[in-house]
């Protein structure tokens, strides 16, 4: 049956059940829907070797029983059956909980930001169009130099999404978000070296893709490094490029969780209004950026978003709270309630979350490094960064720096150093605000230059 | 789950444009977690997926369409939306599907979605309990199970029409000691294809959580790692994830065929120590990266990928084998219907060889111990990995010295494989979730205690 249908249904059973039953609660009732389709394109010199199309449709319920426990239950078939199961394993779950947080079904706000996250335009751009485009990217990369001998993947995708969150407290709300995007990793091999470059970029915009842009960037990172040799071992200043410092962010975003600093998991638990950073560090999370599909006028829980600094002049101003945390802090709500997923339960994290850029340009930042290490890649974050202590140790790539020009590369070293360290070592930040890794939460930063880290090599 | 004749209308829609081979995998999956922080059971949640996806060959080509909706009405519009994207000649459909039941090799006793809140929650606080009790240090601990049963069906227009049932249990553990204004953390996770017989045959939760506790106690006492190069000592179990990354990635019949693989073109060759012999090996019972048939309907194997050094064997799937003109190995694996499936590891370990432990330790001279790891990651076309060590020491003239915290392995596979100079006797395996182009999916890594000769150690 289709959604309306099925959620009628649902809520008739649960009205029903709340006659009998003391731990149904109409009003303590609630489901996340989600559809979505998505495409993909992967070329290799010219032909089509994977090509993906989906559509997918999935129903999150979750329910605040009588005595105050919140279980949650999902499905993606939405028939008869599905209804009683959604019900009997919320009710079941909520036994289980033991936690004392007082939890929330929200009845919404009077008012919803209006934003345009939907384009039309980009649904009429046809799956051939698309495979020109992927076809045109791969041809655009090899065609950058000689040396550049395959390209390692080539890709355009696509995605459209819709989400609604229906409740029994009177919320019912519903956002729509599209994009287009692409990526390619080119391989350089001059002998026997060989080095990789990836770049990707997406948009909601069309008219604004320059795959000749992409296409030399990923040519340029693999053949800047062709040559890299190892840096010797030691403390160097650094200038972080943009990309790795929004991996950075990305990696270490959870620190600034309410839910994590109230379960001890992270060092910044109670330093609300204290300095936590250098003076020129400014950190947002706004949810209202138009070229974001991580934007949303609404959280994981219906509430009303705004953007907001979490660190302003170096100082902490909030944390992000959805509503159990905040009540348990005794603030209102961030909203900044996740729920990365229709069967995901509701979590803390920010929506588009990046270091505010000055009008400092690359080659200045460059120039107020002088001597020391540009760093454009580091790898391993899963495994050598330790999201509770601020610790990482990751395999990095880059530029050594000599005089505030680009010197010589630099491959098989290490960077190391600690995150919360890093946001006091902050020396400047750069203009060149640019994001990553589309989804539910979006990262970006300018180039950051850091006063001291420590790089292994020979 | 579907009728043989509804395949068998989907997949001759699936070929209508000239396909010359199609492909449906139909997967409906129960699962659910229980997770416990602050002592308490915090979240509980139940999922049900359920969905199909068509692959569709043409030449080396490939399309991969799936939806929810597997009613024979879904099935064949999401068909002929993967027929729609093949541009061939005019195909006439004439497949018959004959029934084969494969053999089980993983019974299971206990259905985890049988199993009872009470007993979760109870294994829950064991572990949390547990950990506790190791030290006061220990100030938070999150203990989670988690846990799916999974029914799939593939058929194909070769006329295959198959099965097989996936159970999977596991429990993760990670405990956090803090003093002197810092922290550190350890964690566990063991798992493996079982219900939650897991718990009673293999799997000591208390123990587990001890492990994780006195890990992250080991850390909060241990000193920044020097950086530098050294030889390097890895323990066994997860220290397989040094093969994992570094090599096994790049035998992967999807990096190989088209040359994005430093082993690309070197099958005969010597890639390693001749000491060095590693498995993939899909067969074995109840492990966390087994399976009876592979996600296209492949029988398992076992596999030997290097043999004394030299190697043997790549990780083959269908379409690769067809790009490499090599036969398939029951590899091909995917995380659930949403992905098209590809070549990947099942449980990959390097074989026991025939040093002593105490030895390899002795004669080490300086060096690092890792004798826990984290994680890692590699690119496959140059080789490069990291990885994380989660519980280190220094070895000081042959002797194991004090803890080091943040320490990091980085290399090329091709070199660290030729470095390896000790094997140890005695193996066994650890779990993990790989990720890759076909999702995130169980594989077991494994290893006896070895030896590197020199490494570049990440550290402050």
């Amino acid at each position: 049956m289709d959604r309306n249908e099925f959620v009628k249904r649902l809520f008739d059973r649960i009205s029903e059940r709340e006659k009998t039953d003391s731990q149904v609660r109409y009003a303590g009732s609630e489901v996340c829907f989600e559809a979505g389709s998505s495409f993909e394109v992967q070329v290799k010199d010219g032909e089509i070797i994977g090509y993906n199309v989906s559509d997918g449709t999935g129903l999150g319920f979750r329910m605040l029983t009588g005595s105050g426990r919140v279980g949650y239950a999902s499905t993606q078939i939405l028939d008869e059956a599905a209804v009683d199961q959604l019900l009997d394993g919320a009710l079941e779950n909520a036994a289980l909980v033991e936690s004392e947080d007082e939890q929330f079904i929200y009845a919404g706000d009077d008012k919803y930001p209006e934003l345009k996250l939907y384009n039309p335009a980009l649904e009429e751009i046809t799956a051939a169009q698309k495979i020109e485009m992927a076809r045109k990217l791969e041809k655009l990369t090899l065609e950058q130099d000689p040396r550049i001998a395959q390209v390692e993947d080539c890709a355009i995708f696509s995605s459209s999404d819709f989400r609604a969150i229906h409740n029994g407290s009177g919320l019912d709300v519903t956002n729509r978000v599209n994009l287009l995007g692409g990526y390619v990793a080119a391989v350089a091999r001059d002998g026997e070296k060989v080095n990789t470059g990836f770049e990707m970029f997406f948009t909601m915009k069309p008219e604004e893709i320059d795959l000749e842009k992409v296409a030399r960037r990923a040519a340029k990172e693999a053949l800047d490094g062709l040559d890299a040799v190892q840096a010797d071992s030691g403390a160097y200043r650094v200038l972080l490029r943009n990309d790795v410092a929004a991996t950075l962010l990305a990696t270490f975003s959870g620190v600034f969780s309410a839910d994590s600093a109230q379960k001890g998991l992270s060092r910044l638990k109670g330093r609300e209004g204290e300095t936590v950073a250098a003076e020129c560090v400014t950190l947002m999370d706004n949810p209202h950026l138009e070229t974001s599909a991580a934007s949303t006028p609404f959280d994981g829980e219906g509430v009303a978003t705004q953007p907001k600094a979490v660190i302003e002049g170096g100082r902490l101003n909030t944390l992000l709270h959805n509503l159990k945390t905040a009540r348990k802090q005794g603030v209102k709500t961030t909203a900044n309630a996740s729920r990365p997923g229709y069967a995901a339960s509701v979590g803390v994290a920010p929506t588009n979350f990046y270091f505010k850029p000055t009008d400092v340009g690359f080659e200045e930042m460059l120039e107020k490094l002088g001597d020391g290490l540009l760093v454009t890649d580091l790898q391993g974050m899963h495994a050598g960064a330790n999201p509770i202590t601020g610790d990482f140790s990751l395999a990095a790539k880059g530029f050594a720096v000599h005089g505030g020009k680009l010197g010589e590369a630099v491959a098989q070293i290490t960077v190391a150093g600690n995150f919360y360290e890093l946001l006091k070592d902050v020396e400047a930040v750069g203009g060149d605000l640019e994001f990553r890794s589309p989804g539910a939460s979006c990262f970006g930063s300018p180039c950051l230059l850091v006063k001291r880290l420590s790089v292994a090599g020979k | 789950m579907i009728l043989k004749s509804v395949a068998e209308q989907a997949l001759n829609e699936a070929l209508k444009t000239g396909g010359d081979f199609a492909e449906l995998y139909c997967e409906d999956r129960r699962g659910g977690g229980v997770g416990l922080v602050d002592g308490h059971v915090e979240t509980a949640t139940t999922m049900r997926s359920h969905g199909a996806g068509i692959r569709v060959y043409n030449g080396l080509s490939s399309v991969y369409v799936h939806t929810n909706d597997t009613s024979l009405n879904g099935l064949v519009a999401a068909a002929r939306k993967a027929a729609d994207a093949v541009d061939g000649a005019a195909g006439v459909g004439d497949i018959h599907l004959t029934e084969a039941i494969a053999a089980n090799r993983h019974p299971i006793r206990v259905m985890p979605m049988d199993v009872a809140g009470s007993r979760k929650a109870k294994l829950l606080k064991d572990m949390d309990l547990a950990a506790r009790a190791v030290s006061p240090e220990i100030r938070q601990v999150r203990a989670n199970l988690i846990y799916w049963d999974s029914d799939v069906l593939i058929a194909n227009s070769e006329g295959l029409f198959t099965g097989d049932r996936r159970v999977y249990t596991r429990m993760a553990c990670s405990a956090v000691a803090e003093g002197n204004g810092e922290s550190q953390s350890g964690s566990t996770s063991p798992g493996a294809m079982m219900g939650f017989e897991l718990f009673e045959d293999r799997v000591d939760v208390a123990e587990q959580a001890r492990i994780a506790a006195n890990r992250a106690v080991t850390m909060l006492h241990a000193e920044p790692c020097p950086a530098g190069v050294m030889p390097v000592v890895i323990d066994g179990g997860f220290g397989g994830v040094i093969f994992h990354e570094a090599c096994g990635h790049s035998l992967e019949a999807q990096a190989v065929a088209f040359g994005n693989s430093e082993f690309a073109g070197k099958l005969g060759q010597r890639i390693a120590s001749p000491i060095v012999t590693a498995i993939d090996d899909g067969t074995m019972p109840g492990e966390w990266g087994s399976l009876n048939i592979d996600d296209e309907g492949t029988p398992t194997t076992r596999l030997t990928l290097i043999k004394d050094g030299v190697l043997v064997n790549y990780m083959v799937d269908r379409l690769n084998g067809r790009r490499m003109n090599m036969p398939m190995t029951g590899s091909s694996r995917r995380q659930d219907y949403t992905f098209a499936p590809t070549s990947r590891m099942r449980n990959t370990f390097i074989a026991p060889g025939s040093d002593d432990e105490s030895e390899i330790i002795a004669t080490c001279g300086d060096g690092l111990y890792a004798k826990s790891m984290g994680g890692g990651s590699v690119n496959p076309v140059t080789g490069e990995f990291n990885f994380a060590v989660a519980e280190g020491y220094l070895i000081k003239d042959g002797k194991i010295d004090k803890p080091v915290r943040g320490a990091t392995l980085i290399g090329r596979g091709s070199e660290v494989l030729k470095k390896i100079d000790r094997v140890g006797g005695n193996m066994w395996m650890a779990q993990g979730m790989c990720g890759a182009s076909s999702g995130s999916i169980p594989t077991n890594v494994g290893q006896p205690m070895i030896r590197v000769t020199d490494m570049t150690v990440g550290g402050r």
